[in-house]
């Protein structure tokens, strides 16, 4: 999946678990700079994320997504 | 203290540290936050808690080598878990226990938990990074007052400042009704913080309480 394409798909998510409307997706997005992202949301997200994507992530693959291009690259390898 | 030895956590204590977290967790309620949140019976947190232990992720509150152990008579009596939040670029503590209960608990548990996330929000309390975060101390009733809370408290700092000599502050997070825990880390000159309160009347019905206090110590 083209990188505009995932990010235009991934958006609206972020924005519904983190409750901010003007929230951008970059690669560079994560815990660390995204004051909202707290472990409940956390979970919130990655599953809407497997639900939207139709994917499953391993426990080895949420541990190496330490932000958010993590996360498209890993999208991008279970397409 | 001769009785007993302190010694870093294995593999092989793992069925231990889940007693000592389940207990540690309840304090002295009923009340289990991964049975009551995740809608499962005591019993089948233990397994999941068990499992999770045994995916060996460093760093968090849930990884075997975040605890010591002492023993007496060569059998685990106590535990007690600390880690360096962050350390060497570790991503923050509540992702990687979020992506261990993600992985590890039903997708029904997860879908019942999140229903009620809303209900424990105002009680999260961020971690600092590279600060030493102490979670549980778990001491079995007969050996209480010997003084294992001290040996603990001096061996997980040392330990900690041999793989990160600048480190300065050492916090913990306990429920406010836990008494004897505050009383403890008081004596060890642990000031409050900050506190936190929850504002739904609910969260009875899944944590031990209903506010939180921040305990901290400069080295």
């Amino acid at each position: 999946m083209e990188k505009e394409e995932m990010v235009k798909k991934l958006t609206p998510i972020f924005r519904n678990v983190f409750g901010d409307e003007t929230l951008e997706v970059t690669d560079e997005l994560s815990a660390l700079n995204v004051a909202s992202w707290d472990s409940l949301s956390h979970m919130l997200l990655i599953t809407e994320v497997e639900n939207q994507f139709t994917i499953k992530f391993k426990l080895k693959d949420l541990n190496k997504m330490k932000n958010v291009g993590d996360m498209m690259a890993m999208i991008n390898s279970k397409l | 203290m001769s009785d007993y030895l302190i010694r870093k956590a294995t593999t092989k204590d793992i069925p231990f540290l889940a007693t000592a977290i389940i207990a540690a967790e309840k304090g002295r309620s009923d009340k289990l936050s991964f049975s009551t949140l995740f809608n499962i019976s005591e019993e089948k947190a233990r397994i999941l808690i068990i499992k999770m232990l045994e995916e060996e992720i460093d760093g968090c509150e849930l990884s075997v080598s975040s605890f010591l152990v002492a023993d007496f008579n060569d059998e685990p009596i106590a535990a007690f878990g600390t880690w360096i939040e962050g350390f060497e670029d570790n991503m923050p503590s509540k992702i990687l226990k979020s992506n261990l209960i993600l992985k590890t608990f039903d997708k029904e548990s997860i879908e019942y938990f999140i229903t009620k996330a809303s209900i424990i929000k105002d009680i999260l309390i961020e971690r600092e990074p590279l600060t030493l975060q102490l979670e549980y101390i778990y001491i079995e009733e007969k050996h209480m007052g010997k003084g294992l809370d001290n040996e603990f408290i001096l061996k997980s700092e040392q330990n900690a400042l041999k793989i990160l000599p600048s480190l300065t502050k050492i916090q913990g997070q306990l429920y406010k009704n836990n008494i004897f825990a505050i009383i403890t880390l008081r004596k060890k000159n642990f000031n409050i913080a900050k506190s936190c309160k929850a504002a739904n009347p609910e969260i009875f019905e899944y944590l031990p309480f209903n506010e939180k206090l921040l305990m901290e110590k400069y080295f």
